[in-house]
């Protein structure tokens, strides 16, 4: 079901970008929604194929539904910031050093996931991702003669 | 313009040279070394199966990086501002992404099988030997562009340490590079890589601390530029939103089609040690990465501030602030850091070009090399002097060569290998026209823009719509032939898939 979902969200998302790519090759300058168009379907393929790999068959994502909501909110939240929030001006206030849309995209898209996916790949690593049994299955299955 | 093509400003002084001695005498003392313990055609395609879990992440960093993340990549943010660093805002996503859909996967086949390359999963997970051979094809092609504009970039920082000509900084390059993955292969690669990627990452640093003493801080680079020109700091620089998330796009997703850094998951020798995998490539490459963004940002506000002339060209941002504004001795490593990053890319590079040469086109034709860890070394050779021939010729040519390799990478393997192995729906006629497909695109027009017949519009790219076309086909493909012969899958495999 879950990997199910996420090939639907997979094949959706490639459709969208593809439709940002047709509406720009066929006026230019690009309109606008191919942006928005382009900045959603990017995120859901990411999504989408970070879900795929990381379900397994008939147990879903289990707890890493929280992590990787989190990462699709922060990529959609971050780019859609930057496409609607008011454009730089000399007196703009910084952010951590930034003028705010730049920071939103450096410190929220470049740097909020690094301390949260990889944390959360090793937290549920055996119990979601490799555990003991699993591999013990995979090397007796070799040893069984695996092919056929 | 992704990699280094044009001369960098002359850097011939004695601690630099002799930092860059020092330098090849530890990547050759590693060479040989290596050398010792690669007996096998494993040992030199997969370095045995028996590296740690450290050696992995930072000799992944290494390959992962070229001389792109020292020179073009801060030239280009020098250039466009903000924009450019879309290349590399995937790094916080793309290693535990990489590692969900791949890592444990790739590794879990070379548990029931003997897995030298790519192809060779692709091979498995299809039963094809035809989807094995495109794919092979498709990265023997991406290859020796890649490398022909690595090597020219070696070629270019070579001659400015040393002063000898680009002629010979090719030649010289090539050879270091070839001495040590001839005779150690990806054993002697991925321990230099450790010793690269370890240099890259110190010398990133403390570059950092310089930046921002020479800036008045993050604020003051800020508020300097923001003075003159507010659309730099921007969050798409002087892009448009769409080429800048077309970048994020392309290198996001297509960072699961690099096989020089896919091949790596074959050879960790205990597949519980991934756990930590993507923490430690994340962070090694955030601060390495540190120095892409902070020189290219410090050297515009320098420059408007008038503390700095205008740069002739854009790849000059590097080199012009390490002698300006860093110790002599700092900036000497920051120069063979750079030529480390080209070295270690090059060196993955040869190892999968060669394993495609004597491994994985005479499987498609059904034929087996008899000694492949000897003709593996002479296919080393022979890619290399292609590469560096190719790099002599033109430089229109090379620069050409350089820009499709990601895409060519991307497009033929991200749905074949990284969504193909974890559907179970995908069929082999699926993988051998998404393969095609990534092919055909991409050669063609960048072919076309090559020849100025016909280019994109701004925001398009052809790396980004081959990407999506063979991503199409893909899923259409293995749908509409889901009930054929070609969805069955052996069952290692699908248990492999399965866990």
């Amino acid at each position: 079901m879950t990997r199910s979902l996420a090939l639907a969200a997979l094949f959706i998302s490639t459709l969208l970008i593809a439709a940002a790519y047709g509406g720009a090759l066929v006026v230019q300058p690009a309109p606008s929604w191919t942006a928005w168009a382009l900045m959603i379907g990017t995120s859901t393929i990411m999504l989408a194929t970070t879900v795929l790999g990381a379900a397994r068959s008939r147990r879903g994502i289990g707890r890493l539904v929280v992590p990787l909501a989190a990462m699709f909110v922060v990529l959609l939240v971050g780019f859609s910031a930057a496409l609607a929030m008011p454009e730089e001006a000399a007196g703009s206030p910084l952010w951590l050093g930034l003028p705010p849309r730049a920071a939103v995209i450096l410190y929220g898209v470049g740097v909020l996931p690094l301390f949260v996916l990889p944390i959360a790949y090793a937290m549920t690593f055996e119990t979601l991702t490799l555990d003991e049994a699993d591999l013990e299955r995979v090397r007796q299955m070799k040893h069984a003669g695996g092919r056929s | 313009m992704l990699l280094q093509t044009a001369a960098l400003p002359p850097l011939a002084q004695p601690i630099i040279i002799a930092v860059a001695i020092v330098y090849f005498v530890i990547v050759a003392a590693i060479g040989i070394w290596a050398t010792r313990k690669t007996r096998t055609a494993s040992d030199f395609f997969v370095a045995g199966q028996g590296i740690g879990l450290w050696a992995l992440a930072i000799a992944s960093m290494a390959a992962t990086l070229s001389g792109f993340a020292f020179i073009g990549g801060p030239g280009l943010v020098y250039s466009v501002g903000i924009g450019a660093v879309f290349i590399i805002l995937p790094v916080s996503l793309t290693n535990a992404m990489g590692a969900w859909v791949l890592a444990k996967r790739m590794r879990l086949l070379a548990e029931v099988r003997d897995m030298i390359t790519v192809p060779d999963a692709i091979g498995a997970r299809y039963r094809s030997r035809l989807a094995q051979g495109l794919a092979a094809v498709a990265i023997l092609i991406a290859v020796v562009g890649y490398m022909a504009t690595n090597v020219l970039a070696l070629g270019l920082v070579i001659d400015a340490i040393f002063g000898v000509g680009l002629t010979w900084g090719i030649w010289i390059g090539t050879l270091i590079t070839l001495a040590y993955s001839v005779s150690g292969g990806i054993l002697a690669g991925v321990y230099t890589d450790v010793f690269q990627g370890s240099l890259m990452a110190l010398a990133s640093v403390l570059v950092f601390v310089y930046v921002l003493e020479a800036g008045s801080g993050l604020s003051g680079i800020s508020r300097t530029i923001l003075g003159t020109d507010p659309s730099f700091l921007g969050p798409w620089g002087k892009l448009t939103p769409l080429a800048a998330l077309s970048f994020f796009f392309v290198f996001g997703l297509g960072s699961l089609g690099q096989p020089h850094v896919v091949h790596k998951f074959y050879m960790l020798k205990d597949p519980r040690r991934l756990k930590w995998y993507p923490l430690i490539m994340t962070v090694a490459l955030f601060v390495t990465l540190l120095l892409y963004i902070g020189v290219g940002l410090a050297v515009k506000s320098l420059v408007v501030s008038g503390t700095m002339p205008a740069l002739a060209r854009p790849d000059d941002a590097t080199p012009t602030f390490l002698l300006r504004f860093t110790p002599l001795l700092l900036a000497a490593l920051v120069f063979s850091g750079v030529a480390a990053a080209i070295m270690s890319t090059v060196n993955s590079f040869m190892s999968i070009g060669a394993a495609a040469l004597t491994h994985d086109i005479p499987v498609a034709l059904g034929r087996r090399v008899g000694n492949e860890l000897l003709w593996g070394r002479i296919s080393t050779v022979v890619i290399s002097v292609i590469a560096a021939l190719v790099a002599q010729a033109s430089g229109t040519l090379v620069a050409f060569l350089g820009i499709f390799g990601w895409g060519l990478f991307a497009s033929t393997l991200v749905p074949a290998l990284a969504i193909g192995l974890n559907w179970e729906g995908a069929t082999r006629e699926g993988a051998i026209a998404s393969i095609t497909t990534g092919i055909v695109v991409t050669l063609l027009f960048e072919t076309l823009a090559y020849y100025k017949v016909y280019s994109f519009p701004a925001g398009v790219t052809v790396s980004g719509l081959s990407l999506v076309a063979s991503l199409l086909v893909f899923l259409v493909v293995s749908f509409a032939t889901r009930r054929g012969d070609g969805a069955a899958i052996d069952p290692d495999v699908r248990l492999v898939m399965e866990v």
